[in-house]
């Protein structure tokens, strides 16, 4: 796994932070659902909890980031569906789709650089800030597209391959998670701009006035993450053919959400790292996909994910019981 | 005395086409009740509020009724709530404070409305409500007979999937909204059919929420699971497109047969042609529109009629598309209604 650092956790001094606790459970319950479902062990079925996450885990990367920045991007699904649905619009009007994707991105980054210059500059809170944001992103797609459902031209190879190609046996929509979420690992351990973003996150007073650029920090923050979201809008066209903008509707921003602070990055920032995400993404896989072969109603699965995501929350609470020296101002 | 001759001819043909003119004019009757007709629609104030007016059914209704207004003289506000029950009843309660004559109404499940249903009607409002019913029967239902439709989508499975030449017994619901009119009725039907078929297996009834993204997962997890599955029924053509991705992602194409309902888009029958999805019982939406239109005119024609007095439905055509007819009116385009 990459970032693998024994540097930034600020928990150092707890052997079991949040992550392994969320790494246990999901041990127990991969142990708990090989013993008892037929074919859950298959490889088939591994590559398919791998594949069922490849979304969410994409966006948790996304979110990770800027969580780890002390901030919070909540436009992350209507950057996703708008942007995707952008491309595959103005491809309708003959214009090539590849081009039309990069024009999707372009719009995408400008929307992030946008939300960026709101919270860094204006300084908007965040939480504030990219809901006003995302429902405006979205309102205006709404408006533009008409339909709810756009599908992409069929004749696109490089989408087809999105799609159904595999590297190795691998999916590609598990080896783009597993890129970006490696390439985000070594941006944020390995590069002078990673520590300052754990500078800004933890303390965002202290880094200005040391001297850091913390503005154009956030700014880079926000641009990165709504290009993420963009590129999980891609995964998500090319597995299912076509991008349905009522997602934005749903609850996915809110599970991307829970997959990072369950892993273990704390919304008051500076801590946790691209591990944290898998940890928390590989949990909410192994459970939807055990609770869905047990063929739970719908009713009883929120429930019991929930519960176990609540466990874990205070399973961590009792193992690293917060005081004033854990606590940082902003912890929410 | 050629041009004396000459003006007397024009003048007599002058003469006789004014005389035609006026036994014309004589027999320009109004065609019988019209002028009734439109006294009782015209300057009348309609209330629709949909579920989203994103969905393609739900354009084609509108296309089709603002057309019926424009030319008959009623008015037409479509109040969206884009998906959001709590700002649906909003909408509901603000269309019920303005004594509209008449509200349609598509309900997001069968309860969430229920009881502002029997406010607008005892406030004397028409209710009208299309495709997706309430727990409360008011004036008219236009739409579909879900119970009919489980019963033809478990059908065409039972189909496939019975007898020595199945490759399984095994079927698999993927449903929508579990609380939604569509998906309680079609359960019904399902049911049915199962039990006239014990031989078929229902192993997995999840609800897909109408997206083509879970609809996906849920099949490629099931399908892990029972590799020999044989056949796929869900609720509206543009979330299944997400199962038949899961399905030929595995290979699976000419083993499993998908089969579900949708409005006769475009959108639907190219996911017929690409291999997507095996059969869409299709309900063709601008005739359910066209029905409902009729629905509407008739209503306000009856200004005396107290509300819920009398309770009507109207059940839409429903035909079976599959990719030997996927072509013409089976699959319109929205530029087609205009």
């Amino acid at each position: 796994m990459p970032g693998s650092g024994k540097s930034d956790d600020r928990r150092l001094g707890f052997k079991a932070s949040q992550e392994v606790v969320v790494i246990a459970i999901s041990v127990v319950l991969f142990l708990v659902f090989s013993a008892t479902l037929n074919n859950f062990l298959s490889q088939g079925n591994i590559i398919a909890i791998l594949k069922n996450v490849s979304i969410l885990g994409t966006l948790a990367v996304g979110m990770g980031f800027v969580v780890v920045g002390r901030g919070i991007d909540l436009t992350m699904v209507a950057v996703m569906v708008v942007g995707v649905a952008f491309s595959i619009w103005i491809s309708t009007w003959g214009i090539d789709f590849t081009l039309a994707v990069i024009c999707g991105a372009i719009l995408v980054a400008a929307i992030g650089l946008f939300t960026g210059v709101m919270v860094a500059i204006a300084e908007v809170p965040p939480i504030f800030a990219t809901l006003a944001i995302a429902s405006s992103v979205y309102g205006s797609g709404r408006i533009v597209f008409a339909s709810d459902v756009l599908y992409a031209p069929p004749d696109i190879a490089w989408l087809k391959f999105v799609g159904n190609g595999s590297v190795l046996g691998i999916p590609m929509s598990v080896v783009i998670f597993g890129a970006v979420a490696a390439l985000m690992g070594l941006f944020l351990r390995k590069t002078r701009f990673g520590r300052l973003v754990y500078a800004t996150g933890d303390n965002p007073n202290a880094a200005r006035t040391t001297g850091l650029p913390t503005r154009p920090i956030i700014v880079t923050q926000y641009v990165i993450s709504a290009l993420i979201a963009f590129t999980a809008g891609i995964i998500m066209t090319g597995l299912v053919t076509g991008i349905d903008t009522r997602l934005y509707n749903s609850s996915l921003i809110y599970d991307v959400l829970l997959v990072v602070v369950l892993g273990g990055i704390g919304l008051s920032g500076g801590q946790g790292g691209v591990r944290n995400v898998i940890a928390g993404t590989i949990l909410v896989g192994i459970l939807t996909n055990g609770m869905t072969i047990l063929n739970f109603s719908y009713t009883s699965q929120n429930l019991i994910k929930s519960v176990i995501l609540l466990g874990a929350l205070a399973i961590d609470a009792i193992i690293n019981p917060r005081d004033e020296q854990t606590s940082q101002s902003g912890d929410i | 005395m050629k041009i004396f001759k000459k003006c007397l001819l024009a003048g007599m043909a002058a003469l006789a086409l004014l005389g035609v003119a006026q036994v014309a004019s004589a027999q320009e009757t109004d065609q019988v009740g019209r002028a009734a007709y439109l006294d009782g629609v015209k300057g009348k104030k309609v209330i629709f509020v949909p579920i989203s007016q994103g969905m393609d059914l739900n354009q084609a209704w509108v296309m089709v009724w603002q057309r019926h207004a424009a030319r008959y003289g009623f008015t037409l506000e479509v109040r969206d709530p884009n998906g959001d029950t709590n700002a649906g009843i909003r909408a509901m309660q603000g269309a019920i404070a303005e004594k509209p004559d008449l509200i349609i109404v598509q309900n997001p499940d069968v309860q969430t409305y229920a009881r502002l249903l029997k406010q607008a009607q005892a406030a004397g409002i028409k209710v009208l409500q299309v495709n997706m019913q309430s727990a409360t029967q008011t004036d008219s239902y236009v739409g579909n007979d879900w119970i009919e439709m489980g019963r033809l989508e478990m059908g065409e499975l039972a189909k496939h999937c019975t007898g020595p030449n199945a490759v399984s017994h095994k079927v698999v619901w993927l449903a929508g909204v579990q609380t939604g009119a569509a998906n309680i009725y079609m359960r019904t039907g399902i049911d049915e059919v199962l039990k006239a078929n014990p031989e078929l297996q229902l192993v997995s009834d999840q609800p897909a929420d109408y997206i083509s993204e879970k609809a996906r997962q849920i099949t490629e997890t099931v399908l892990q699971q029972h590799p020999d599955l044989c056949g796929i029924m869900g609720i509206w053509d543009n979330a299944e497109v997400g199962a038949g991705a899961a399905v030929a992602a595995a290979g699976k194409q000419d083993q499993v047969t998908i089969v579900t309902n949708g409005a006769g888009a475009a959108t639907g029958c190219e996911s017929i042609k690409n291999g997507l999805l095996d059969v869409i019982f299709n309900f063709n939406a601008p005739i359910q529109g066209e029905i409902a239109a009729q629905q509407i005119s008739e209503l306000l024609q009856h200004p005396d009629r107290k509300a819920g007095s009398e309770k009507t439905i109207f059940f839409g055509p429903i035909t079976r598309v599959d990719k030997t007819n996927a072509t013409g009116r089976n699959c319109w385009k929205p530029e087609d209604i205009k």
